[in-house]
């Protein structure tokens, strides 16, 4: 028999208000790891959509839409830029053995997926993760024209399979309804790629020749007259031959990932008014602080909820006090110290507090491991949440002084409970 | 009984279980009381080691503030209270507290058992504040509830009958041997059997503890277990002399 023994007793005999309150401390606590969780993989997964690239050059209005459109495929890229300027730019820049400059053309859809067009570079010297190759779940690259490899999201939300011949749209989301199909050519599916946490999953990549070629077929029906007309690569003029950008990644040396160059490139590109460049990294962490804000009020909304159970812990013992100043008046006459009872109440709602923080971790570690697994079933996105025990114990330890801080008045109404008043038989 | 101890303070006698003196109490705010009345206005009252007291009176006559006031539960206004040789009413909250818990043991007409907790935690509870080393807090209470006849030790009060309750309870005030047994209307809330029984065991166990009981009552049956009787008249200042044996005898000091 020891003072845990009547803290004890006193949450099981309400049991119910005990349970319920942990509850609320627990839903609290777990909403609010559940946030930071999702926060970080969310913060990950828009670092990862620039992949090993040091850059990102187009002819976007402004960087952010450049990183929005050429990365996170927010919307088809507007302004072109000319295959030949491509080639100058790939001539100056100093990309060495290990560098690369990719061109990348986005502007078609296949059932709502955006589709990029793009060259075999993208899937042999690009890494969709710094240090993590493409990976295929199935199949392979594509080394010819009219081949597509699916993203794995794309392939999830789409269920095309190997070998599968489909007709893209032109136009990305729901512009691509009101658009129309480029049915007269056929692209075979030859891969799928393993899901890789970053924006590419929800893409479809294709050649950009092939592109070039369905485009261009367009204007030379236009042209014909609505004669029946076949086109191949031959048929293209210099107007067709564009893209939309370039990912760029400089020469580095076998021990650094970010060439000494990189600033006296970027500022010598960013110059150039014929064109954009964006840092992919700063974008992303540009994007941070605008979604941070976000953040900022769902935080906010878990702390209120936090705030709520504290304030739920001191009603629920606030109203049981008036049932247990009897059994405080016993205490006090078996020689309990109201310094004693004041603690044996704090303490009691401290416990609360650790009950719930405890039952909330629990929920957020079940809870984000079902929400990855749906993410990743229904969708096709992989996420990595992560709880560090540094945010862990912060959480918890916040939860647990809210508690305490909660138990403050009805410990304090327990420490004033007049003790003959309440040994009085009941009536 | 032979009530003629002497008080602590002369030499070769025993100390007093308990020594009144001058004790006057009233309510904050009683407004049916005269401004020159005290609920309680006692001039002396001493109960040897060991002796049986029962005081009687009717409702209002402050017999369980007295209980109160000789706990320290409440303070009075004037006088002290002497329990063991200490005047409890000196002590600060927390050193009164554990003495209270130590030397004086309290049974209420309700018992006011702890609810959700078993016999034995009842009287763990009980040890567990005093001052009493914990390496003997189950030995001693096994053994106060043995020698009240408690086998169902893990039962807890809802669990038990009323008359194994009052047994419990009269458990919990022993068990740390206290100088001093607190007795208020024990037997208001049990059948005349039970009654009988509960004051019996009260009785004896207090005598074998060698404990003062200081019992307060309305029940005129009970008159008759006591040799020391006092009738507690409220606003009726005299002395108490210490009284001959089985003689019934007032506050205000007719006998």
């Amino acid at each position: 028999m020891n003072d845990w023994t009547i803290i004890l007793r006193s949450l099981r005999a309400r049991l119910f208000s005990t349970v319920t309150t942990a509850a609320l401390v627990a839903i609290a606590v777990a909403l609010m790891l559940v946030l930071l969780m999702m926060r970080d993989a969310a913060q990950q997964a828009f670092r990862r959509g620039g992949g090993d690239m040091h850059l990102l050059i187009s002819n976007d209005q402004s960087s952010m839409v450049s990183f929005l459109n050429g990365i996170l495929y927010a919307n088809p890229p507007r302004a072109p830029i000319p295959w030949a300027r491509y080639q100058q730019l790939r001539q100056s820049l100093p990309l060495g053995d290990n560098g690369y400059a990719i061109p990348t053309q986005i502007g078609d859809s296949f059932r709502g997926q955006p589709v990029m067009a793009t060259d075999a570079e993208f899937f042999s010297r690009l890494m969709p993760n710094p240090g993590e190759p493409w990976v295929f779940a199935q199949g392979r690259a594509f080394d010819a024209d009219f081949q597509v490899v699916l993203g794995a999201q794309a392939a999830h939300a789409t269920g095309v399979k190997i070998g599968q011949q489909i007709a893209l749209s032109h136009g990305t989301g729901d512009a691509a309804e009101h658009d129309h199909d480029h049915d007269e050519f056929k692209y075979e599916v030859v891969g799928i790629l393993a899901p890789t946490g970053g924006p590419h999953d929800r893409a479809l990549f294709t050649t950009v020749q092939s592109t070039w070629i369905i485009h261009a077929h367009e204007r030379r029906e236009r042209e014909a007259d609505g004669k029946h007309i076949e086109t191949t690569a031959a048929d293209l003029t210099d107007a067709d031959r564009k893209i939309t950008g370039v990912y760029v990644r400089l020469a580095t040396r076998s021990n650094s990932d970010v060439p000494a160059n990189l600033p006296q490139v970027f500022d010598l590109l960013r110059k150039d008014s014929s064109i954009v460049v964006a840092s992919p990294s700063d974008e992303a962490r540009k994007l941070l602080v605008i979604v941070g804000n976000i953040d900022i009020v769902f935080r906010a909304m878990a702390g209120v909820v936090l705030v709520s159970s504290a304030i739920s812990i001191m009603i629920a013992l606030y109203n049981s006090m008036e049932q247990r100043r009897r059994q405080i008046a016993v205490l006090r006459v078996l020689g309990c110290s109201r310094p004693r009872i004041f603690g044996l109440v704090l303490t009691e709602s401290a416990v609360l507090g650790v009950m719930g923080a405890v039952a909330g971790l629990v929920i957020s570690l079940m809870g984000v491991q079902a929400v990855v697994l749906l993410m990743k079933s229904k969708f096709g996105l992989v996420v990595h949440p992560t709880l560090t025990p540094d945010v862990a114990i912060v959480v918890a330890g916040a939860a647990v002084a809210l508690a305490a801080l909660a138990g403050l008045v009805p410990a304090v109404i327990a420490y004033g409970t007049p003790v003959a008043k309440n040994l009085k038989p009941l009536a | 009984m032979s009530s003629t101890f002497k008080h602590h303070g002369d030499t070769g006698t025993p100390r007093p279980a308990l020594s009144i003196r001058g004790l006057r109490f009233r309510y904050d705010g009683a407004v049916d009381t005269p401004a020159d009345a005290w609920t309680i206005d006692l001039p002396s009252l001493d109960v040897a080691t060991g002796e049986q007291v029962l005081l009687t009176g009717g409702s209002g006559t402050g017999k369980s503030t007295l209980l109160h006031l000789i706990a320290g539960l409440v303070d009075p206004a004037e006088g002290t209270v002497l329990v063991d040789g200490t005047n409890i009413h000196t002590l600060a909250g927390a050193p009164r507290d554990r003495f209270r818990g130590t030397a004086i043991g309290m049974i209420f007409q309700t018992f006011n058992l702890l609810a959700g907790f078993s016999a034995l935690e009842n009287v763990l509870a009980a040890l567990m504040f005093s001052s009493v080393p914990p390496g003997r807090h189950m030995e001693l209470a096994d053994a106060a509830l043995s020698r009240l006849g408690i086998t169902r030790i893990h039962a807890t009060p809802e669990e038990l009958s009323v008359g194994q309750q009052q047994r419990v309870a009269v458990a919990r005030a022993v068990v740390c041997r206290p100088v001093l047994v607190l007795a208020d209307e024990p037997t208001a809330s049990l059948d005349p059997e039970n009654a009988e029984h509960a004051m019996d065991l009260v009785q004896s166990v207090c005598r074998e503890l060698g404990a003062a009981l200081v019992c307060v009552s309305h029940d005129p049956a009970m008159a008759a277990r006591f040799e020391r009787r006092e009738k507690l008249g409220s606003l009726i200042r005299a002395a108490i002399p210490s009284p001959g044996a089985g003689a019934a005898t007032t506050m205000g000091g007719s006998r």
